[in-house]
């Protein structure tokens, strides 16, 4: 199924309008617009320094554009001259929308897997601890980890903490899951078991953004490919069109390095 | 030798109260000023800093007399355990704050990040994130400090406090014989000293196992 927001069917959960962030003098994301329907899972690939983390996060506010609209469900934020920039509770607002997952995990390591996935959501959505434990154990569970709920993290492999990682977003139920390069620091073998989540995820009807190198998961999961370099989009569309007939040169260089590996 | 002993004794009572109390309460303020160093205002920024610098810069010994001579001249008369508390206190939030921001810089971006993502606050992000972290890390360096300060103490004898060292030296004085009472007053320091060290070391070394924190 290829959802493509530009149909019109269906509402945009996600919308980032000419976003653009330059540090000093370096442009890291320049002009980047995208469009992501309920339920469509948007694969942002391109070589290192593409700018891809960069635009993804700025979805989220991690990283502050320097101009541009970001738009999740009702709550929009936009950053230009003639915009007073957002008050912390917007930008709250705002990452409600969407769940991250990070490259390196970033669990937090004092805390036991359980009390990982519980504490966002009794801090942040005022569940009960009980209320909260019982949808950790089920969203652990959904990812295979029900057996590591009392363990810490550093007993855990890379593919379990990243997989706890994912339970940990998804407990705050967002509309929107942001992944940046989920599987770049995991063993190939180990990164299979995360991206079989995310799989499931996107079956699910998730809506999702995913920066990532693995070229089989963005041709088979995806419903569209964003191809970036050097901050700009080199083309935006179907990833089984795109992998075979890719219209940029620079495309075509990137996937031949990436699939010839 | 057991009359001697006995005299210095007393002393470790005002010893260990200068010591704790201006560990506790510099432990407490150097949170804020750790908290300041951080800040997004550049003013509050530098005001910590200047604070951090100018304690640092300056022999505990001038600051206890700046406190304990020079407040009167403004109004402001302390009894010598006073003066020393609330000297060794000031002084060790400058130490505290400097501590506390190592450990938060060791946590590294992603704790803060993981947390932001999650949407938790930041005053929930200190206390439930952060926090606890760089307490596990920064643990064994606050003793180590603790020790430093149990030491520092000493310099109280100078405004007639009457710990250790004060006791140590008018019991010199009345015996003349220095090399007992003193080695008794180390001793003493000794003593008290060790405690806090094994404690600290026992402490780091579970904890480490157990979270496995570089």
């Amino acid at each position: 199924m290829t959802v493509h927001s530009e149909n019109g069917l269906t509402r945009p959960m996600l919308t980032a309008q000419n976003v653009t962030k330059t540090y000093q003098q370096h442009v890291a994301v320049n002009d980047v617009s995208l469009e992501v329907s309920q339920g469509e899972v948007v694969s942002i690939i391109g070589p290192s320094g593409a700018g891809k983390s960069t635009f993804l996060r700025c979805m989220n506010f991690l990283e502050v554009p320097t101009s541009g609209t970001v738009t999740i469900g009702e709550r929009s934020i936009t950053i230009g001259p003639d915009h007073k920039s957002p008050s912390r509770k917007e930008v709250a607002a705002l990452r409600r929308g969407a769940g991250m997952v990070f490259q390196s995990f970033n669990l937090f390591p004092h805390l036991t897997v359980l009390r990982n996935v519980s504490l966002p959501q009794e801090r942040v959505l005022g569940r009960s601890r009980s209320e909260a434990d019982e949808r950790s154990r089920a969203l652990l569970e959904r990812v295979g980890l029900s057996q590591k709920a009392d363990a810490y993290p550093s007993k855990c492999s890379g593919g379990q903490q990243q997989r706890v990682a994912i339970a940990r977003a998804l407990a705050l139920d967002p509309p929107v899951m942001l992944f940046d390069e989920p599987t770049s620091a995991l063993d190939p073998e180990v990164g299979a078991e995360v991206l079989a989540v995310m799989k499931e995820l996107a079956r699910d009807g998730m809506t999702m953004i995913v920066v990532t190198h693995e070229m089989a998961f963005a041709r088979d999961v995806s419903d569209r490919m964003l191809v970036m370099a050097d901050g700009g989009v080199l083309e935006c569309g179907d990833p089984r069109v795109i992998m075979k007939q890719p219209t940029h040169p620079r495309t075509e260089r990137f996937l031949s390095a990436v699939l010839d590996r | 030798m057991i009359e001697s002993l006995r005299y210095i004794a007393i002393g470790i009572g005002a010893t260990l109260t200068i010591t704790s109390s201006a560990f506790v309460i510099g432990a407490i303020l150097g949170l804020p000023l750790a908290a300041l160093r951080r800040s997004q205002f550049m003013v509050l920024r530098a005001m910590a800093r200047v604070y951090v610098e100018l304690v640092r810069s300056v022999p505990p010994l001038v600051w206890l007399f700046l406190v304990f001579f020079g407040l009167p001249q403004a109004g402001v008369s302390l009894v010598p355990l006073a003066a020393a508390i609330l000297t060794f206190s000031l002084i060790a939030a400058a130490y505290m704050s400097e501590i506390y921001r190592g450990g938060l810089a060791a946590l590294g971006r992603g704790q803060w990040e993981a947390s932001s993502a999650v949407g938790l606050s930041p005053l929930d992000t200190a206390r439930f994130i952060l926090g606890p972290q760089v307490f596990r890390v920064v643990g064994p360096t606050m003793a180590t400090y603790g020790i430093g300060l149990l030491k520092d103490s000493a310099l109280a004898s100078t405004i007639g406090v009457v710990e250790i060292t004060f006791r140590a030296g008018a019991e010199a004085q009345r015996t003349g014989s220095g090399l007992t009472v003193f080695l008794t007053a180390g001793i003493f320091y000794l003593l008290l000293s060790l405690p806090l060290a094994l404690a600290s070391r026992r402490v780091d070394s579970r904890l480490r196992a157990r979270y496995s924190i570089a």
